[in-house]
């Protein structure tokens, strides 16, 4: 049991007095409603234990959208700094830099129209979906140590042009700097060299959608976004390379805490000092799998624009442009409050404010874009990053709506096939290889997107700037 | 449940959670693998096994072993496409694992991404094995 305090209009904290072993206190943002969704499962009690790691300043964070996790929960942010501060694989998750790409399309869901369902179903066909490792680039040595060094740079012609534009309009360019494809295992490597271009399954989707309404002009302008536009959203990350990432540095890093005399509340929490070898090595091999993760987004946004092209005609594909790409599942160094501290992000979004250095230059008076996707039936969100952020949560806001229902409950709702018909009826053309993963992702298993944006609006985080409704759904 | 063997899937908000139970070790780790057929052969549970394959893990405490040889099968089923049926030969050392699987060439559907350490545990309770594990989906 905890303690838990309201201390502010949409923040909550559990104090250090809660447990003997919590170093900083734990904070939620979220409003009364969400906070008792959130009770309901185990996410505080994982959000106390990762208050404990050591070198955790400040607190350890958690966004409206924070459920059950392994370790750390999912939407939780921790900040660790030196002497002892510690780096954390499980902190990052098993999916490295999973992140959302945003792609705007020159054209209207009007003028869309009748080739909407045509459109999709090109996307489907496209772009590889499901689990396995059909359909993807197949690379090996000297190639795929080019894109765990370099990323999208590196993709291969077959792959589509990589243009300037995408890459200033990527988080970090798309290069994590000290990447070092020699930290990353040889079955790292096997489970990457065939899955690079391919989506995933679970929760990864990519989805066409209709700017349903502008909610902040300026920033939707700088964005080139206007009511109406039909936009692309990918959701995927570094599939099998970066799980492999995780699992190989959590062994070692669970293998060596004695060694560090480092005593955990829970085993997967498992991690090393940033300065000790297996902690410089992780950051390395992650860096590796972020890189291989935009390079993933990257091929899979020119499979749309390919799509785009058979259905809309070439002009339409080439005018396609990319409006960002943000990573959810990440560690960065990055200076806050005057110090260097390792942001672990798991399931949370890096947000700037206007005037950072780190965003586009054609940003810089708006903020950052940070992509919130609802679930199938529900809306999407464009926010832009705020000072607020800067001084509260280490520049991170949310990263979705949030599960609120385990997929046994969702299957339990609603069976695959009723809930494609659902979507099908609401005017949302749906592709997806398995009933029972699109059952597992129905909307029900999810908290209210528009409740997690409000909260993060409200705590003066983030400011929305669109709201993107679905018009179609391509699932692995 | 099969020569007194059960697994059971708990409630998980985000992940798949499962209790694995049995009168042996052995046979907690042979749950295991019943446990991870039914995620993989969702839609083709009564195909006949068709080809087998040799596996070996080690690891220096069973928790560890038991997330080892999951994570073997895992990696197989994801880089070879091999759908395991069922553990033949099974035996356990102190810090190792052989077994013959068989199984069945397929494009599973579902994959687990990882298993994770998260509460993590394998022990004696009175007369049963009992295990617990949480897989990333």
């Amino acid at each position: 049991m905890y303690e838990l305090h309201r201390i502010g209009p949409v923040l909550w904290e559990i104090p250090t007095s809660a447990r003997a072993d919590m170093r900083v206190p734990a904070r939620v943002f979220a409003d009364g409603a969400l906070i008792e969704a959130i009770r309901a499962d185990r996410s505080l009690e994982q959000l106390q234990n990762v208050a404990t790691l050591p070198g955790i300043v400040e607190a350890a964070l958690a966004m409206p959208d924070i459920h059950q996790g392994y370790g750390f929960p999912v939407g939780g942010i921790a900040a660790t700094t030196g002497p002892d501060g510690v780096v954390s694989p499980g902190g990052v998750g098993y999916d490295i830099n999973c992140g959302v790409r945003l792609l705007a399309a020159p054209f209207s869901a009007a003028e869309l129209d009748d080739r909407r369902e045509r459109l999709v179903h090109q996307i489907s066909r496209d772009v590889p979906v499901g689990t396995g490792r059909e359909g993807g680039l197949w690379l090996r040595g000297a190639a795929l140590d080019a894109i765990l060094r370099e990323g999208p740079r590196a993709l291969p012609a077959q792959a589509g042009d990589v243009s300037d534009h995408d890459l200033e309009h990527t988080e970090s360019g798309g290069r994590l700097e000290g990447a070092l494809p020699e930290a990353v295992s040889a079955r790292a490597r096997e489970r990457g060299s065939r899955q690079l271009g391919t989506l995933g399954s679970g929760n990864h989707f990519l989805e066409v959608q209709e700017v349903e309404r502008v909610l902040e002009p300026e920033a939707a302008a700088a964005y080139g976004l206007r009511p109406g536009q039909v936009t692309f959203l990918i959701h995927s990350g570094s599939r099998g390379l970066g799980h492999q990432v995780c699992t190989d540095y959590v062994k070692r890093m669970d293998a060596g805490l004695a060694r560090h005399g480092i005593r955990l509340a829970d085993r997967q929490l498992s991690c090393a000092p940033l300065s000790s070898p297996e902690g410089r090595a992780y950051l390395a091999a992650m860096a590796s799998a972020a890189n291989f993760a935009w390079a993933n987004r990257q091929a899979i946004a020119n499979q749309i624009r390919r799509a785009i092209g058979r259905v809309m005609g070439p002009r339409a594909a080439a005018q396609t442009r990319q409006v960002y790409d943000v990573a959810h599942n990440v560690a960065k160094l990055e200076d806050h409050a005057g110090r260097r501290v390792c942001v672990h992000r798991k399931g949370a979004t890096r947000a700037f404010p206007p005037g950072s250095d780190d965003i586009p230059a054609d940003y810089a008076d708006v903020g950052q874009p940070v992509f919130i996707p609802g679930s199938m039936a529900t809306a999407s969100f464009v926010l832009a990053g705020r000072q607020g952020a800067m001084e509260r949560s280490f520049a991170t806001v949310c990263h979705g709506a949030g599960r609120r229902l385990s997929r046994t409950a969702a299957r339990k709702g609603m069976d695959g096939g009723q809930l494609r018909r659902e979507l099908e009826r609401a005017g949302i053309v749906v592709r997806c290889a398995s009933a029972r993963g699109l059952a597992e992702e129905a909307p029900v298993a999810y908290k209210d997107v528009d409740r997690v944006v409000a909260v993060v609006a409200r705590a003066g985080l983030a400011a929305p700037v669109a709201r993107l409704r679905p018009l179609g759904v391509v699932k692995g | 449940m099969d020569g007194g063997r059960v697994h059971r899937w708990v409630e998980h908000t985000g992940e798949l959670e499962l209790e694995l139970s049995a009168p042996t070790e052995e046979g907690v780790f042979a749950d295991a693998l019943d446990a991870l057929r039914e995620l993989l052969d969702e839609d083709d549970e009564d195909a006949p096994a068709t080809e087998s394959q040799r596996v070996s893990v080690s690891a220096p405490e069973r928790p560890l072993l038991l997330a080892e040889w999951l994570g073997e099968l895992v990696f197989r089923a994801e880089i070879d496409g091999f759908v395991p049926r069922v553990a033949t030969d099974l035996t356990l050392a102190p810090d190792r694992l052989e077994a013959t699987v068989e199984g069945r060439p397929g494009r599973p559907v579902h994959l687990v991404k990882a298993v994770t350490y998260h509460e993590l545990r394998f022990g004696r309770d009175r007369d049963r094995w009992r295990a617990h594990v949480v897989l990333d989906v």
